[in-house]
C-alpha cells in the first residue's frame, strides 16, 4: 500500500510539473499584453511599455517561469497584475466558493443519481429503468447555460423561491449560504445525474448477473443484504471513479454557471485573469485547480484499492 | 426686466465679464442660442444663477426655474448591480473601464458636475472664471469640505490632484483629454482656496474637463498614497467606501460629514457582474434595487416589465467605424461614401436600440451638443452607391474583412453592416475579437505611425467610443491627421485647421461656423461612419426615487432613496 501511494504521488508531481509548463505556455499565447490590459485601449505607448517593465512583462519568457515556479513552491503566488493585491487573497475566497459549490452539488447528486441507478438497475427493463434513463440522458443532452436559465426564470424570477444569485450577502450563516447555492446546484445536478445514473446502473447490473452475488442468494441470503453487502461494493467502482474525474470539472470548469448565477468562483477569477492577461492570477489559478483535482482523484484511488484489493495487492496493475 | 435686473446685468458686463463671458450674452442677444443652450454655456464659463436669470430676462426668455426633487424617504441600503467589474486597482486617475467609472465615483466628487443636459454646476468649486481668453481659468474652492479622513480640502489637495491627471509618467487615463490642454506646471495654487489653471493653449470648454466628464478628476488629499482608494475612505462625497474585493463587490456607508449635508440612503452594496444574463435576472428577481448599464439588445425582458423602471440620458455615446483611408480599398471616398450609403439607420436605430438612440451622420457631432449644426440627414441610398462603386472602378464589388470585438450590440452591428454592403458587391467578413486582442499590440502614435494594435490598423472595424461633453477629443484624436486614435489615418489639412479652430472658438456663433464646415467636409471624405449616438441607459425597481442616468454611465446616488 506505501509503495502505491508513493508512486501515485510520485506521478502527481510530475502531471503538475507539465501542467505548470503548459499553463505558463498557454498564458504566453494569450493575445494582448498586461500594460495595455491593465491602462486600457487610449494609454499612450510609454506607459503600457513602463508598466510592463515594472512588472517584468518583458522579461525573457523563461525568467519569468522559473521566478514564478520558485515562488509558487515556496507558497506564494506573488501580486495580481490586475488588482495589484495578492493572489492568493483572491484565489482562496474564490476556490472555497468553489468547494462550497461543489460539495452541495455534490451532496444532491452522488446519492440521488446511485439512487436512481441502482433502482433502474433492480427494475432493468420495466418502466421504472426506462423513465430513470430517458430522463437522465435527456437532463444530461440539456446545455448547463439552458437548464440554469430555466431555473433562474423558473424559481427566482417567476415564484422568487430562491435567489436567482448565488453570492449570498455577508454574514449569511451555512444554511442560507446553501439556498443561495441551491439553484446552481440544481443545474449541475441536471447536468451529472444522467451521467453519474448511467455508470451506477452499468456497474449493478453488472454485479447482479455476477458469480459472487449468485453465490450469495444460494447462500440464503435475503436480496437487501446482497444488494448492500455484495452488489452495491463491486458496483460502485466504476461510479467513484467517474464521480473523481468530474472534481476537476466541479471545481475549475464551471465558468457559465458561475458567470450566470454571478458567483464568485475559481472559474470565473481564473477566466477573467485570462481575458486581462493577469498571467499570475491565471497560472496560479490554473494549478490550483489542477491541484485539487489530482487530490481528488487521488482520494478516489486509494477509496478503489480500499474498495477492490486486486488493485492494492497487484500494485497498480 | 425690472430696472435693478437691468442695472446689475449692465454692471457685470462692464465690471466682471471679460471677452469669453460677454461672447456667451452677445449669442443670447443676437439670438444665436436658444435658453437651454445658453444656460448650458453659462454654466460653462461660470456665470452665477442671478446673471443667467437676469440674461435671460433681458432676452425676453423664462427665467430659471428649478424643479423641485423628488420626495426622498430616509435611511436603507440601495443593492447596486454594476456591469462590468473594474479592470483593475481603484486608483482615480487610472480609471478607464465603466466599473472604476461607477465604484469610484459612489465616494468621489469632481470640482464641477456636468450634468445630463450639459450644463456645468458647482460641486467642490464654488465658481470658476477665465481671463481673456480663456487660457486662464481661476478657481475658487468651497470651504466647507472635509475628506473622508477629517482634514479640510484645500488649495494643495487640488493642485497635486490635477498634478497627477496632466503628468505623462503617472499612468492617468485621463491624459487623452489633457493633452495639448494642460501641463503640469500649468496647476498652480494661487491661495488657499484658490486654483488657477494656465492652459496650453486657449480652451473655452476647459471647465467641462475639470467636472465629472473627466470621470478621473476625483479630488483627493494631497498626500494620498497610491493603491490606497479602496483601502482607505478619503474622498469627498456623499458616501464611504468601506469594504472592496475585485471581480466580486464593495460596501459604501453614509459620511455624515459630507458638505451637502446627509444623503438619504443608509449605504450602497455593490455588486459586480460580468454576465447580461445574471445582471437582469438579478434585477428580475429582486436581488438588486438599480443596474449601472443596460442595453436593449441584451435587456429587453426589462423594457416594458411593469416591476423596472428605465432611466435614459441623451449623450454622444457611439460606435465609430472607421475606415482606412491610405490604402485600398477605402483609400477612395467614393468607396466610404457607397459604404455609408447601404445603411437604414433609423432601422438599425430600432433593431438594436428600440429607437433610444440618435441616428448619425457621419461626423462626430451629436444632435446633443449645442455647435451641432444640422445638415440633410444621409439616408440609405443603394442606386447611389452603386454609381460610387462604379465610379470608382469597383463595379464588381471587393472582398474586405471588418475587425470588432465581442461586447454590447457590436458584433450585431458588424452582422448588419455585413448583410447591408452585400446590396453593391462587397464580400464582407467578419472578425470578432475579445477585447484584449482587439486592443493588443502597440500604438504609438503620429509621427511613428499608428503601431500593430488592430483597432487602429484594420481596413474596417468598430469601436466603441464614451460620451463626452464637447465633441473636443473626437476631432482632435480620432480624426485630425495627427490624432493618437485615428484609425481611419485621415489626412486632411483643411480639417485639421478647422478642427484646431473648433475648439479655441469662444462664441457659440463661431463654433457653429466651423461645425457645419467640418460636419461637410466630413461628410464628403466620410472616413468614418457614426451610425448612432445611443442613449445611455440604466434600469431599477418601482421604489427606487431620485435617481437619474448620466451620459458617460456613472452612477450618482447622493439623492437616492428608496421608497
Amino acid at each position: 500500500m506505501a509503495r502505491f501511494v508513493a508512486k501515485r504521488l510520485a506521478l502527481s508531481v510530475v502531471t503538475l510539473f507539465i501542467l505548470s509548463v503548459i499553463v505558463f505556455a498557454a498564458a504566453q499565447l494569450l493575445p494582448g499584453n498586461v500594460g495595455r490590459n491593465v491602462l486600457g485601449p487610449f494609454a499612450d505607448q510609454a506607459s503600457v511599455d513602463l508598466l510592463n517593465h515594472q512588472v517584468g512583462a518583458d522579461r525573457p519568457v523563461l525568467v519569468q517561469y522559473t521566478a514564478w515556479i520558485w515562488k509558487f513552491v515556496q507558497g506564494d503566488m506573488g501580486q495580481s497584475l490586475q488588482y495589484r493585491v495578492p493572489v492568493w487573497s483572491l484565489l482562496s475566497d474564490s476556490l472555497v466558493n468553489s468547494l462550497k459549490l461543489a460539495a452541495e452539488a455534490f451532496a444532491l447528486v452522488v446519492p440521488l443519481s446511485i439512487l436512481g441507478g441502482v433502482a433502474a438497475a433492480l427494475r432493468q427493463g420495466r418502466l421504472a429503468d426506462r423513465a430513470i434513463t430517458i430522463t437522465g440522458l435527456s437532463l444530461t443532452a440539456i446545455p448547463e447555460f439552458v437548464s440554469a436559465i430555466f431555473l433562474i426564470v423558473a424559481f427566482g424570477v417567476f415564484v422568487k423561491w430562491l435567489p436567482v444569485n448565488a453570492q449570498w450577502p455577508e454574514g449569511t450563516g451555512i444554511l442560507g449560504q446553501m439556498k443561495y447555492l441551491l439553484l446552481p446546484s440544481l443545474a449541475l445536478v441536471m447536468v451529472l445525474f444522467g451521467y453519474i445514473a448511467r455508470m451506477a446502473r452499468a456497474g449493478t447490473i453488472e454485479a447482479l448477473s455476477a458469480d459472487y452475488t449468485r453465490t450469495a442468494y444460494l447462500k440464503g441470503l435475503g436480496t437487501p443484504t446482497v444488494i448492500r453487502r455484495h452488489v452495491l461494493r463491486n458496483a460502485l467502482l466504476p461510479t467513484i471513479a467517474v464521480i473523481a474525474t468530474q472534481t476537476g470539472y466541479l471545481i475549475g470548469g464551471l465558468l457559465v454557471i458561475e458567470k450566470l448565477f454571478n458567483y464568485n468562483g475559481i472559474g470565473q477569477r481564473i477566466y477573467i485573469a485570462a481575458q486581462n492577461k493577469d498571467v499570475t492570477m491565471l497560472q496560479s489559478g490554473v494549478l490550483l485547480v489542477g491541484i485539487v483535482y489530482l487530490v481528488a482523484t487521488f482520494v478516489a484511488d486509494l477509496l478503489y484499492s480500499v474498495l477492490n484489493p486486486r488493485i492494492r495487492f497487484g500494485s497498480t496493475e | 426686466m425690472d430696472r435693478e435686473t437691468r442695472r446689475q446685468l449692465e454692471h457685470y458686463r462692464r465690471e466682471e465679464a471679460g471677452p469669453v463671458e460677454n461672447a456667451v450674452l452677445d449669442d443670447l442677444f443676437d439670438a444665436e442660442m436658444d435658453r437651454g443652450q445658453f444656460i448650458r454655456r453659462a454654466t460653462v464659463v461660470g456665470f452665477s444663477a442671478s446673471i443667467i436669470a437676469a440674461a435671460l430676462a433681458a432676452a425676453g426668455e423664462a427665467e430659471l426655474a428649478f424643479a423641485a426633487p423628488e420626495a426622498a424617504g430616509a435611511g436603507g441600503r440601495l443593492r447596486l448591480g454594476c456591469i462590468p467589474p473594474p479592470a483593475h486597482g481603484l486608483d482615480p486617475h487610472t480609471y478607464a473601464d465603466t466599473g472604476s467609472l461607477v465604484t469610484g465615483n459612489i465616494a468621489g466628487e469632481m470640482l464641477l458636475r456636468t450634468t445630463n443636459r450639459l450644463t456645468v454646476i458647482p460641486e467642490l468649486a464654488v465658481s470658476w472664471k477665465p481671463n481673456k481668453d480663456a487660457s486662464i481659468w481661476t478657481y475658487t474652492l468651497r470651504r466647507s469640505v472635509r475628506f473622508q479622513t477629517g482634514q479640510t480640502m484645500r488649495a494643495d489637495d487640488v493642485v497635486t490632484t490635477f498634478k497627477r491627471l496632466v503628468d505623462p509618467n503617472s499612468g492617468s487615463q485621463a491624459l487623452s483629454a489633457f493633452k495639448g490642454v494642460l501641463s503640469p506646471a500649468g496647476v498652480r495654487k494661487v491661495d488657499d482656496f484658490t486654483v488657477a489653471f494656465h492652459l496650453d493653449a486657449p480652451n473655452a470648454s476647459f471647465p467641462y474637463l475639470t467636472s465629472s466628464t473627466t470621470y478621473q478628476a476625483i479630488i483627493l488629499p494631497a498626500n494620498y498614497a497610491l493603491g490606497t482608494y479602496e483601502k482607505t475612505p478619503q474622498a469627498t462625497g456623499a458616501f464611504k467606501l468601506v469594504s472592496y474585493t475585485p471581480g466580486v463587490g464593495a460596501t459604501f456607508e453614509r459620511y455624515d460629514g459630507w458638505w451637502k449635508g446627509r444623503a438619504p440612503l443608509d449605504g450602497v452594496d455593490l455588486k459586480y457582474f460580468s454576465d447580461d444574463a445574471a445582471v437582469i435576472s438579478a434585477l428580475l428577481g429582486n436581488q438588486i434595487d438599480l443596474v449601472n448599464e443596460i442595453h436593449f439588445s441584451t435587456g429587453r425582458a426589462l423594457f416594458n416589465n411593469k416591476n423596472v423602471k428605465i432611466f435614459s440620458a441623451h449623450g454622444a455615446t457611439h460606435r465609430l467605424v472607421p475606415m482606412k483611408t491610405d490604402a485600398p480599398p477605402f483609400n477612395d471616398y467614393r468607396i466610404r461614401q457607397a459604404v455609408a450609403l447601404t445603411l437604414d439607420r433609423p432601422a438599425i436605430r430600432k433593431r438594436l436600440f428600440n429607437n433610444l438612440a440618435d441616428v448619425g451622420n457621419d461626423s462626430p457631432f451629436a444632435p446633443v451638443f449645442p455647435a451641432t449644426v444640422k445638415l440633410p440627414q444621409r439616408h440609405k441610398d443603394i442606386r447611389k452607391a452603386k454609381e460610387l462603386m462604379a465610379a470608382a472602378g469597383k463595379a464588381k464589388g471587393f472582398s474586405v474583412q471588418l475587425t470588432t470585438y465581442k461586447a454590447f450590440e457590436l458584433p450585431a452591428l458588424a452582422q448588419i453592416i455585413q448583410s447591408s454592403v452585400k446590396a453593391i458587391g462587397i464580400n464582407m467578413t467578419l472578425r470578432i475579437l475579445t477585447s484584449a486582442a482587439y486592443y493588443a499590440g502597440s500604438q504609438l502614435g503620429p509621427p511613428d505611425g499608428w503601431g500593430t494594435t488592430p483597432w487602429l490598423n484594420t481596413p474596417i472595424n468598430i469601436t466603441d467610443w464614451g460620451g463626452r461633453a464637447v465633441p473636443n477629443v473626437y476631432l482632435t484624436s480620432s480624426l485630425q491627421s495627427k490624432g493618437v486614435w485615428n484609425a481611419s489615418h485621415y489626412s486632411n489639412k483643411r480639417f485639421d485647421r478647422l478642427a484646431a479652430s473648433f475648439v479655441a472658438a469662444i462664441s457659440l456663433k463661431d463654433k457653429r461656423k466651423y461645425a457645419k464646415q467640418i460636419e461637410e467636409v466630413l461628410l464628403h471624405d466620410t472616413p468614418a461612419i457614426y451610425p448612432y449616438f445611443y442613449f445611455q441607459l440604466g434600469g431599477g425597481r418601482k421604489r427606487v426615487r431620485g435617481y437619474q442616468a448620466d451620459p458617460q454611465g456613472a452612477v450618482y446616488l447622493s439623492r437616492t432613496s428608496l421608497a
